[in-house]
C-alpha cells in the first residue's frame, strides 16, 4: 500500500526492486528445480526409493546414508522410518521426490510409478525401473540395483545367501507330502492369493501347494463353497497392519468357525503371520520362507 | 387387459413356480460338483460329516434364500418408486439410498470396525444406518420443497446422491488399497454365505410383510398412476399414500442393501419387464415383480458363483450384464404393451 507522502516515482522504483529481487529468487529456485540431478557438494549418491521392498534392498546393500527418500509405508529396516517421505507407492509426490535432490530414483514397474519416472526423466533425473513380481525377478532386481549404485559384489553376496537359504528349505522338505495352503488376503469378501502370484511361488518353495486352482483374477474373490472345495490343510492370513496381528488372530477363530469341516480349521491350523514380511518380495525372502515353512511344519 | 382374480392368482402361482424352479436348479449348480443323492444322506455319512449335504444346506441354500430376499425387496420397491415418482427411470436407489449406504460401509471399513451383532457385520449395519439416514434427509428436504411435490423430492435425491458420492470418492482416494477393494466389491453388489439363520429368517419376514403392505396400497398406486390431481379428485389422500409407500419401499431397499450391497438393475428392469409382459396393474405388478426379482437374483448369483470359478464375480455385474440385453429383447417384443395407466 502506498504512503500518503510517497510520490509515484518512489513507488515505481520500489516495484522495480521488488520485481528484481523476486526474479532472482525465482531464477535460483528454478535452477534448483530443473537440475535435480546436479551433484551436491560432496558428490555423494542420493537415492529415492518408491516402494517398501526397494527400500529394503537398498538398506541390505548397505546404502543407509545414500537413501534420501522413501514411501510412507517403508517401515523396514527401522532406520527407514527416519528418512524423508515422498508419498505412497500408489500416490507418489513428485515435488517431495525433487526436494530430496536425488541422483537416482528407483521405482517399480507399475503405471503410477512409470508416470512419475517419465516426468523425472524429462527433468533430467536418472531413474531405474525394476519389475519384481516373482522370486527370479527379485534376484534380477537386486542385481540391477546393485549395478546402478555400484554395489555389485554386495548384491551378488545377498543373492547367493537367499538362494542358499531357499535350497536348504527345498532339501528339508523333499520327502514330505505337499500340504494344501489357502492364503487369505482379505475376509470381506473372501479373497485369496491365486496361482499367478509370488505367494504361490513361496508356498511351493516350502513344499506346499496352493489350495485354489488357476483363476482369471490374480487375487480372486472366492465363495465359501470354494473354501470347502479347496479343502485346505493350512490357512495362512498375513496381518493387514503391523499392529493388527493379535486382533486378527483373535477374530480368526470366530470367522473360520463357519468352515469347521475343513481340515485346516478342524486341526486348528489357521495362522495369522506378519504381513509386512511375507507380502513383500524383499531381501528378507529367507525369513518369509522360514515363517511360511513354520506354518506348514507345525503339527 | 382386465385383471380378474383368477388371472391374478394364476400369474402369482406361475411366478412362484418359476422362483422355486430357479432355486431347485441353482442349488445343484456350483463350483463343486455335488450330487443330490449324496446330499440326501443327511448331515453325517459313515461317521464323517457329509460334505455334499453341508455345501447344499449350509452354503448354497442360505445364500440363495438371501439372494431371493434381496431380489424381491428391490423389485417390489422399484415398482413403488416408479409409481410414486411417476418416472420410468426411477429405481430403488434413485433417492440417494445407494450413496448413503455406500458411505456407511466405507466408514465402517475405514474405521476398521470388524465387530458383528447377531452375525451382521459392522459394514452391513452402517450401510443400513446410512441408507435410512439418507432416506430421511431426502424426504425431509423434499417435503420442505412442497407437499406432494415430486420434482422437489427427485431433485433432493439427485443432489444428495451426488454430494454423498463425492464424499465417497474423497474417502476412496485417501484409503488403503485393501480397504478400497473391500468397498468396491460391496458397491458392485456381493452376496455372502456368512449369515445367521435368524438374520435370514428375520429379513425374509420383513420383506414379506413389506410386500404385503405395498400390496394393500396397490389400488391407491393404481389411482396415482393417472397423476396426483386426478388421484386426489378420485378421493385419494395422495400425500399419505406417497408417504406410506415411500417409507415401506425405502425400508425394504435399505434391508436389501444391508444384506447384499448395491445389486443394481433389478429394481429398474424387473418391474418394467413384468409391466411389459403382464400389464401395469399394481395389485399384480408388486407381487409378481417381487417373485420374478427374487428368481432373477437367484439365477444371477449362481452365474456369478460359477462363471469364473473358483473365483466369483460381484452379483451386480451379472444382473446388469444379463438383465440389460434380456430387457431390450422384452422391450422390442412387447413394445405395444408399453403404457402406465390401468385401463
Amino acid at each position: 500500500m502506498l504512503n500518503v507522502g510517497e510520490t509515484t516515482g518512489d513507488a515505481f522504483k520500489r516495484s522495480v526492486w521488488v520485481l528484481a529481487v523476486m526474479s532472482i529468487v525465482l531464477l535460483f529456485g528454478c535452477r534448483e528445480q530443473t537440475n535435480p540431478t546436479e551433484p551436491v557438494a560432496d558428490g555423494a549418491m542420493r537415492i529415492v526409493s518408491m516402494a517398501p521392498n526397494l527400500t529394503e534392498i537398498l538398506f541390505a546393500l548397505g546404502l543407509d546414508d545414500e537413501v534420501v527418500g522413501v514411501t510412507r509405508h517403508c517401515n523396514y529396516p527401522p532406520q527407514a522410518l527416519t528418512k524423508p517421505k515422498i508419498g505412497t507407492f500408489w500416490q507418489p509426490d513428485v515435488e517431495a521426490v525433487l526436494a530430496g535432490r536425488p541422483t537416482l530414483v528407483i521405482a517399480e514397474d507399475f503405471a503410477q510409478q512409470r508416470q512419475l519416472t517419465e516426468q523425472l526423466e524429462r527433468l533430467g533425473c536418472a531413474t531405474l525401473t525394476v519389475k519384481i513380481e516373482t522370486i527370479a525377478q527379485l534376484y534380477d532386481g537386486i542385481l540391477s540395483i546393485g549395478q546402478a549404485v555400484g554395489r555389485i559384489e554386495q548384491a551378488q553376496t545377498l543373492i547367493s545367501r537367499l538362494k542358499a537359504a531357499q535350497d536348504v528349505l527345498q532339501t528339508s522338505i523333499a520327502d514330505q507330502p505337499p500340504l494344501k495352503v489357502l492364503w487369505v488376503i482379505q475376509r470381506q469378501p473372501l479373497r485369496v492369493a491365486g496361482t499367478k502370484t509370488f505367494i504361490n511361488e513361496m508356498i511351493e518353495a516350502v513344499g506346499g501347494v496352493n489350495a485354489i486352482g488357476p483363476t482369471v483374477n490374480v487375487y480372486p474373490p472366492i465363495s465359501a463353497e470354494d473354501v470347502i472345495a479347496a479343502w485346505p490343510d493350512v490357512i495362512i492370513e498375513p496381518a493387514n497392519m503391523p499392529n493388527s496381528r493379535e486382533a486378527q488372530t483373535r477374530s480368526a477363530g470366530e470367522f473360520y468357525a463357519a468352515f469347521r469341516s475343513v481340515p485346516a480349521v478342524r486341526n486348528k491350523r489357521v495362522y495369522v503371520i506378519d504381513g509386512d514380511l511375507v507380502s513383500r518380495l524383499s531381501p528378507r525372502l529367507d525369513q518369509s520362507l522360514a515363517e511360511i515353512a513354520r506354518c506348514l511344519r507345525q503339527d | 387387459m382386465d385383471l380378474t382374480p383368477n388371472k391374478l392368482w394364476i400369474r402369482i402361482l406361475a411366478a412362484t413356480a418359476f422362483l422355486f424352479a430357479a432355486i431347485a436348479v441353482c442349488l445343484l449348480i456350483g463350483s463343486v460338483p455335488v450330487s443330490l443323492f449324496d446330499a440326501l444322506r443327511g448331515p453325517t455319512h459313515d461317521g464323517q460329516s457329509n460334505i455334499p449335504y453341508e455345501i447344499i444346506v449350509h452354503y448354497r441354500l442360505p445364500r440363495m434364500v438371501l439372494a431371493a430376499i434381496i431380489g424381491a425387496a428391490l423389485a417390489a420397491s422399484g415398482c413403488v418408486f416408479q409409481a410414486i415418482l411417476r418416472n420410468p427411470l426411477a429405481d430403488p436407489y434413485i433417492l440417494g439410498i445407494s450413496s448413503g449406504a455406500g458411505l456407511g460401509t466405507l466408514a465402517a471399513v475405514l474405521l476398521g470396525w470388524s465387530w458383528t451383532v447377531f452375525g451382521m457385520s459392522a459394514m452391513m449395519l452402517t450401510a443400513f444406518a446410512g441408507a435410512l439416514a439418507t432416506t430421511w434427509l431426502v424426504w425431509g428436504v423434499g417435503r420442505a420443497a412442497g407437499r406432494a411435490n415430486i420434482t422437489g423430492l427427485l431433485l433432493a435425491g439427485v443432489v444428495v446422491n451426488a454430494f454423498l458420492s463425492s464424499v465417497i470418492m474423497f474417502l476412496t482416494s485417501i484409503a488403503r488399497a485393501d480397504q478400497v477393494q473391500t468397498t468396491m466389491f460391496w458397491l458392485m453388489g456381493s452376496i455372502s454365505e456368512m449369515q445367521q439363520v435368524e438374520v435370514i429368517a428375520a429379513s425374509g419376514l420383513l420383506t414379506a410383510a413389506g410386500v404385503g403392505v405395498l400390496l394393500r396400497l396397490g389400488p391407491s398406486l393404481n389411482m396415482l398412476s393417472f397423476g396426483a390431481d386426478e388421484a386426489a379428485a378420485l378421493g385419494l389422500s395422495v400425500s399419505r399414500t406417497c408417504a406410506a409407500a415411500f417409507a415401506v419401499a425405502a425400508l425394504m431397499t435399505s434391508l436389501a442393501v444391508c444384506l447384499g450391497g448395491l445389486v443394481g438393475f433389478v429394481g429398474l428392469i424387473v418391474p418394467h419387464a413384468v409391466r411389459l409382459v403382464a400389464g401395469p396393474d399394481h395389485r399384480q405388478l408388486i407381487p409378481v415383480s417381487a417373485l420374478v426379482g427374487a428368481a432373477f437374483v437367484v439365477i444371477a448369483d449362481t452365474v456369478a458363483r460359477v462363471v469364473v470359478a473358483p473365483a466369483m464375480l460381484p452379483v451386480g455385474v451379472v444382473t446388469a450384464m444379463v438383465g440389460g440385453p434380456f430387457f431390450l429383447i422384452l422391450l422390442v417384443r412387447y413394445m405395444r404393451n408399453l403404457h402406465w395407466q390401468v385401463k
